[in-house]
């Protein structure tokens, strides 16, 4: 556990000092904070419009921090010749892999709890009306939290077999047929009068591809009128669906990565 | 004597562009023994790096055996017991060198600040060790790295061309520091391209080529074979001539001044022996070893480096000839 905890905090290290992160990371607090501006709507509409513009603009850069860090990570390590030091230690791959993803997601989790203080301190500012909703807001980031630590998982799994820039555009496929598609492809499934392939093949895609699409709640969030129903069941469920598909991910990602010859 | 390496038939197979199978190892059989510090060599391209990531773990053996320490090279157990310095190692720049001795000290379960403060006064980084990596010269980089090997006490200690583009003096470091590393009882192997620095520290060697050992063995033998230098003075015109009739050897003669170069197969002591009763006055006797650039040159001399340094004796002599 101490090895994978000392590769995870070198990873945070490396993670928070990388320019192209920063630079990322930098305009989501700048729209983050311009958000405001959009301003022009009743006062029960700015509310909706500010907040989920905000958890838009959160998901979308928590997206590409997520995989612009994760593609890189482990052929950064064989390139600069650093893993070869770490794997002639007493360090198993399943580790290393560990110990990647857990300083992935950990860098991951600073960089998007500073996007949605961001936010916070400006809605704080223009929605003093609306105050005590922040709590009840946060659990947006949360979900995406969740959303992109899976994202992570399913990058890293890639990144053991594939380039850099090629996981980026796979990575960017499996999250946007994930966000967008699932139930599309739920539907085509469930489909009774579509050819029996057809409906295999979008089964097979609607199972593998984790469904992104879930951890957005930004709906039941911008509609104070609307809750979800047993929401602490529901959270529970989603925790359980992403820790299931990580596992997954991870478990294939260390399975390939002892093969592989570095 | 034990074996701290040991491999049998070990070969190293590579499928290249069109289905292609290259050997890149083959049919290597090594044994580098306990206490030693073993040379491993041979031009870029022989297998070096591949057969040493397949000892440390880090690739697997198409076929063949090979066995660190007794054991599997994956073993983690092994991995307690050995180290390694790469070629041109990279380091994480953000880390001060002491941060970077902590943190692979970390990967071996390994919490003492002192023993990494110790090691880095070792290599005489103890005023640097605060400052980031990313401002360390490469000598200094080199330090670092043979510190980060010394962590956890090896017995066997793998350094890839540990002093390849080195100034001088951080050169004659990283040579002393391995020559104290045979005092302290350790194993050492090192793939280097400086013949002279293999020449002058390791016991053995094995000259690797096109994925195959070409030469294996103790320096003294290996080396065995050369020559004797004599030169003397006071020299007459027909005690040259008689040397010169004998035969067996090269001799240059002018002015009462003879240089001959009596290989070990003739006898050296009868023509010393023969310059004495000639009233000659033998002013040097020099044994010459065989060099180990010429073995060498000679074992891989089919490759492109026997080529290379053809052309570049060619290049320094015309150098030469343009400077008179």
């Amino acid at each position: 556990m101490n090895v994978i905890l000392s590769i995870a905090k070198t990873t945070v290290g490396e993670a928070i000092r990388r320019r192209v992160l920063l630079v990322i990371l930098l305009i989501g607090v700048l729209f983050l904070v311009i958000a405001p501006g959009l301003q022009t709507l009743s006062a029960r509409q700015n509310f909706a419009v500010l907040t989920s513009f905000a958890l838009g603009i959160i998901q979308l850069t928590s997206a590409v921090i997520a995989i612009v860090l994760t593609v890189y990570m482990i052929p950064n390590e064989i390139e600069r010749r650093t893993i070869y030091t770490i794997l002639s230690k007493p360090v198993q791959r399943w580790q290393f892999i560990l110990g990647k993803y857990f300083g992935a997601i950990a860098a991951l989790a600073m960089m998007m709890a500073l996007m949605s203080v961001a936010f916070f301190a400006v809605f704080y500012i223009v929605q003093p009306e609306a105050r005590s909703q922040i709590g009840n807001i946060a659990k947006g980031p949360m979900m995406f939290f969740v959303q992109m630590s899976l994202l992570a998982a399913v990058a890293m799994l890639f990144s053991t077999f594939v380039a850099p820039i090629v996981n980026m555009f796979l990575s960017g496929g499996v999250y946007l047929v994930g966000t967008l598609f699932n139930a599309v492809f739920q539907t085509i499934s469930e489909n009774d009068q579509l050819p029996g392939l057809v409906k295999g093949a979008a089964g097979v895609i609607y199972t593998v591809v984790p469904n992104f699409g879930q951890f957005n709640i930004s709906n039941p969030l911008i509609n104070p009128g609307t809750e979800i129903k047993g929401e602490t069941l529901f959270f529970v469920q989603l925790a359980g669906y992403a820790i299931l598909y990580i596992t997954v991910a991870l478990i294939i990602a260390v399975i390939v990565f002892d093969r592989r010859e570095v | 004597m034990s074996l701290a390496i040991e491999t049998k038939n070990l070969t190293k197979t590579y499928k290249a562009r069109g289905g292609k199978s290259i050997n890149v190892v083959n049919d290597l059989d090594l044994q580098v023994k306990s206490g030693e510090i073993f040379g491993f060599l041979g031009p870029n391209g022989a297998g070096k790096t591949t057969t040493i990531k397949i000892l440390l773990g880090i690739i697997y053996p198409s076929a063949g055996t090979a066995s660190v320490l007794g054991r599997d090279p994956g073993d983690t157990e092994v991995h307690k017991r050995i180290s390694y310095l790469p070629e041109k190692p990279y380091y994480y720049e953000h880390m001060t060198g002491r941060e970077l001795m902590l943190y692979y000290a970390s990967l071996f379960g390994i919490r003492d600040a002192a023993l990494c403060d110790k090691l880095l006064e070792r290599v005489n980084l103890s005023n640097d060790k605060n400052r980031p990596i990313s401002q360390y010269s490469k000598g200094m980089q080199q330090r670092v790295g043979l510190a980060q090997s010394l962590l956890n006490n090896p017995e066997l200690i793998f350094l890839d061309e540990p002093t390849g583009g080195l100034d001088p003096i951080a050169h004659i470091e990283v040579r002393d520091l391995i020559l104290q590393f045979r005092e302290e009882g350790k194993t050492v192997f090192i793939s280097s391209h400086e013949l002279s620095d293999i020449e002058r520290i390791c016991d053995r060697v094995a000259i690797i080529n096109k994925g195959e050992i070409v030469q294996q063995g103790s320096l003294d033998v290996l080396l065995a074979g050369g020559s004797t230098e004599v030169r003397a003075e006071s020299v007459s015109d027909s005690l040259a001539s008689t040397l010169r009739e004998k035969g067996g050897f090269t001799m240059s003669y002018s002015s009462g001044v003879l240089l001959a170069e009596i290989p070990d197969t003739v006898n050296q002591n009868e023509i010393i022996d023969t310059l004495r009763s000639g009233k000659a006055n033998v002013v040097s006797v020099i044994p010459r070893r065989r060099r180990l650039e010429d073995l060498f040159i000679e074992s891989v001399k089919d490759d492109n480096v026997a080529k290379g340094r053809k052309l570049f004796n060619m290049v320094d002599k015309g150098d030469q000839e343009e400077k008179v």
